[in-house]
């Protein structure tokens, strides 16, 4: 086999059942026409998983991705995702972290793990310079994400391995349960932790000496070095990210009135102030912390030394647990939200649904749909710190009412019943983020309807950064339209068309294997899709644009699209929460609603190629992204709507 | 003269300097080959730690192949004559040379010829090549840290 520049050029798979371990040269089929990361993991899950498997079965697979990039100099290149089907939402899942995990994986000599089958009895997975080993893991289990993990470095005697575990919620099988890297890094989103514990596999460790190496390194460096030049004009880095981390952004977000606060009731909470990131600087703060190869650091390092919400020194917290477990609970202690997420590192659960969950909760008891029967003489009054941090152990170890919020929003208002369904913020089973969709922008809204995992800002790409904040990010010579228009419009303004190059533009990230936040940003001081193909071409040697490289993110995203046709998701199940057609009720963006989804869906369906009845891809769309067998199979299951 | 300091508490532990240094000599990104080293331990601690220079390693070389560069004050390894036996790798009192696992001879930092990349590459300027007079001052709080009072929480870590 030929030498792929970039590539550690194997796979790894185990299968947990039989405990046979494969090592396998990457296919370069998928190589040439996915990249890799997550779409080299959509193709190997599209042709090995079968439709309408439970995701916590044996049958369901797991793979650790990396991509070209992973653990190279460009920028923010310490990235991992996990791909597989995810048991909230019965659909495609791709979980991203940042830390170590991802390039040391690639330095133990594997660009993927592919975990398969179901484990007898608890293992953990050592993996380190071309070899694998399946270790037993019985004195682990039940231990948190922190134990597990100085415990395993112990044993394996190399303090500088990566460790990526589940804590007891993953074991417990939470819906959301995270999987968890270097200790306070999380793949979090769509239950992936689960699907480990559901294997029984409690960690998978590694490290290696095994070296990326480069096609043409003069002109990797040139780009490189264009690349962090450009990052260095980006105001909002400079500014917000890089001095105050993403928890800066909770006073933005509440000035523009895009804080979602008391569960959907508004965007706009009177006293974000006391867990802004600025408080946070002048208080638990001790210092900021980068993943790998991040000439960011948006990570923030915190510690609460007394009190009733004392909290050892940990990575955290970020916006999005700061607004979940803060304003959307209607809650403003930062020492406990400080406390709430180093128990949700610890448990190894994800912040977002487990905030979601809570105020979830909160609104039920609050309307009579939960009483203090239901909750175990537990009283869920919002705001109320002591509250939800009783809340997450409940859940973490399904006990009480937390065994009922474990299964995730959508599950849970199902079984309470009596309206409760409408309260529930979610697509697809996946609860809703902090980003308030009908105070932040329009295209968030559509973003939420159509990811493909559910209701996400971040996945593919934050599309709001389009029409909220009138960032480019590179895609003007892409037909991005040009000036955004109104953060409020709806329809008639080539939303539909913008989130679908915005979209492919993040997927970029997702198939090279980097983070996201330095694709976002003006024309010209971020990392454009131009300066990835530059970075791609010269790491790998085989020339590429980023017009090729968009063809290939459209692939991408149209195979993790028919992932979900395969799965039954079609029109239907590309929705808001019936909250978001409702005003905003106080802030400066009182009275917002999202009035007309039907219209974006139809624009942004025509934009794409797809079917507007169906939204599934139509024939034409997929043969020209060679994705004929695709097509083919589709149109040969007998359940779903013929495309 | 110049030499190469580390200004404490501005590293974030991104180990781009570990990139760049592999990148520099073989073209690769292994952190595994690089002459920096970030340690990156809980609680607290991000920290490059880079060859001081001091020579101690030079005599502990069966081979005489170790020496201080005038031009630069680097102490430098000939690659023609080490044997790659490894005895400098237990005489260095900070870990910062070691056997390359690839070529099986000892490297370590030769500040690049007086125009070190890892300071170039250093997003936070945690690295620095600077006048030796002004980095002594660095040296001297890097190791005043040693006796930083440790934080110490009122209660005892829950888990």
């Amino acid at each position: 086999m030929k030498q792929l520049f970039g590539y550690a050029g194997k796979v790894l798979r185990v299968n947990l059942t039989n405990k046979k371990i494969l090592r396998q040269p990457l296919r370069e089929d998928i190589i040439d026409n996915y990249i890799g990361c997550v779409g080299y993991a959509a193709r190997v899950l599209w042709e090995e998983l079968k439709p309408g498997i439970d995701p916590l079965g044996p049958q369901n697979k797991l793979i650790f991705a990396t991509g070209p990039l992973t653990g190279t100099l460009c920028p923010a290149s310490g990235s991992h995702e996990i791909c597989t089907k995810s048991p909230l939402t019965g659909a495609w899942a791709e979980a991203h972290s940042g830390g170590f995990f991802g390039p040391k994986l690639k330095f133990s000599g594997f660009d993927f793990v592919i975990l398969e089958g179901r484990a007898e009895k608890p293992v953990y997975l050592w993996v380190h310079d071309g070899e694998a080993e399946i270790r037993d893991a019985k004195e682990l289990w039940g231990k948190t994400v922190h134990e597990t993990t100085d415990v395993v470095l112990e044993e394996i005697g190399d303090p500088e391995a990566s460790v990526a575990c589940i804590g007891p919620a993953g074991e417990k099988l939470v819906r959301f349960a995270a999987v968890m890297n270097d200790k306070d890094r999380a793949a979090a989103r769509c239950g992936p932790g689960a699907v480990m514990g559901s294997k029984k596999i409690k960690a998978v460790v590694t490290n290696g000496i095994q070296g990326i190496s480069i096609a043409q390194p003069e002109e990797f460096y040139e780009a490189v070095t264009e690349a962090e030049e450009a990052l260095k004009k980006n105001m909002p880095n400079v500014h917000t990210i890089i001095p105050l981390g993403t928890i800066g952004l909770v006073n933005i977000y509440n000035s523009q009135g895009a804080l979602p606060t008391k569960y959907g009731y508004t965007g706009y909470f009177e006293n974000a102030e006391k867990f802004s990131g600025e408080t946070l600087a002048n208080t638990f703060l001790v210092k900021r912390r980068a993943c790998f190869g991040c000439t960011m650091g948006c990570g923030r390092y915190s510690e609460v030394k007394s009190g009733p919400w004392a909290t050892p020194p940990h990575e955290g917290p970020e916006y999005e647990t700061a607004a979940m477990l803060g304003s959307l609970c209607l809650h403003d202690n930062l020492e406990a939200i400080i406390r709430a997420n180093y128990l949700c590192n610890s448990y190894g659960l994800d912040t977002i649904s487990t905030g979601n969950a809570i105020a979830f909760a909160m609104e039920c008891y609050d309307k009579g749909l939960l009483t203090i029967a239901d909750t175990g003489g537990l009283e869920l009054r919002w705001g109320d710190s002591a509250t939800i941090i009783n809340l997450i152990e409940n859940i973490a170890k399904r006990e009480g009412v937390g065994d009922l919020l474990a299964e995730g929003v959508r599950r849970a208002a199902a079984k309470i019943g009596k309206g409760a369904e409408e309260l529930a913020l979610h697509v697809k089973g996946l609860e809703m983020p902090a980003h308030e969709p009908r105070g932040e922008a329009k295209s968030t809204a559509l973003l939420y309807a159509t990811s493909p995992r559910g209701a996400c800002h971040m996945h593919p790409y934050w599309t709001g950064s389009w029409d909220f904040n009138q960032w480019t990010g590179g895609l003007l010579e892409l037909g991005l339209p040009w000036p955004a228009p109104d953060r409020f419009a709806e329809t008639g303004v080539g939303k539909g068309l913008a989130v679908k190059l915005l979209m492919f533009h993040g997927v970029i990230q997702d198939i090279t294997g980097v983070c996201r936040f330095p694709a976002l940003g003006k024309e010209d001081d971020c990392i454009t899709p131009k300066r990835y193909a530059r970075m791609l071409s010269a790491l790998t040697g085989r020339e590429i644009n980023q017009f090729e490289l968009m063809k290939i993110s459209e692939r991408v995203l149209n195979l993790e699209k028919c992932f979900n046709v395969r799965e039954g998701l079609t029109r239907k199940d590309d929705t808001l929460p019936k909250k978001m057609k409702e005003p905003i009720a106080t802030g400066p963006t009182k009275g917002q609603a999202v009035t007309n989804l039907d219209g974006m869906l139809d624009e942004y369906y025509e934009a794409c190629g797809w079917n507007k009845k169906t939204s599934i891809p139509t024939r034409e769309k997929l043969e020209e992204l060679g994705l004929k067998d695709v097509a083919d199979e589709l149109a040969g299951m007998a359940k779903t709507p013929k495309i | 003269m110049k030499t190469l300091v580390v200004i404490p508490d501005r590293c974030v532990g991104c180990r781009r300097c570990e990139l760049y240094c592999s990148f520099k000599f073989y073209k690769t990104h292994n952190p595994a080959r690089s002459r920096i080293h970030v340690i990156r331990s809980e609680p607290y601690i991000d920290a490059p730690i880079i060859c001081l220079q001091c020579g101690l390693c030079i005599g502990s070389c069966p081979s005489g192949a170790i020496s201080r560069n005038a031009k630069t004050g680097a102490i430098v390894v000939n690659e023609e004559k080490c044997t790659g036996c490894g005895l400098c790798v237990s005489s260095c009192p900070i870990g910062m040379i070691r056997v390359d696992p690839v070529t099986h001879v000892a490297i370590k930092c030769d500040l690049c010829g007086g125009d070190p990349e890892c300071v170039k590459g250093c997003p936070e300027e945690a690295l620095q090549y600077i006048d030796a007079e002004k980095a002594a001052y660095y040296r001297k709080l890097a190791f005043a840290k040693l006796f930083e009072k440790a934080a110490v929480a009122l209660k005892p870590f829950p888990r």
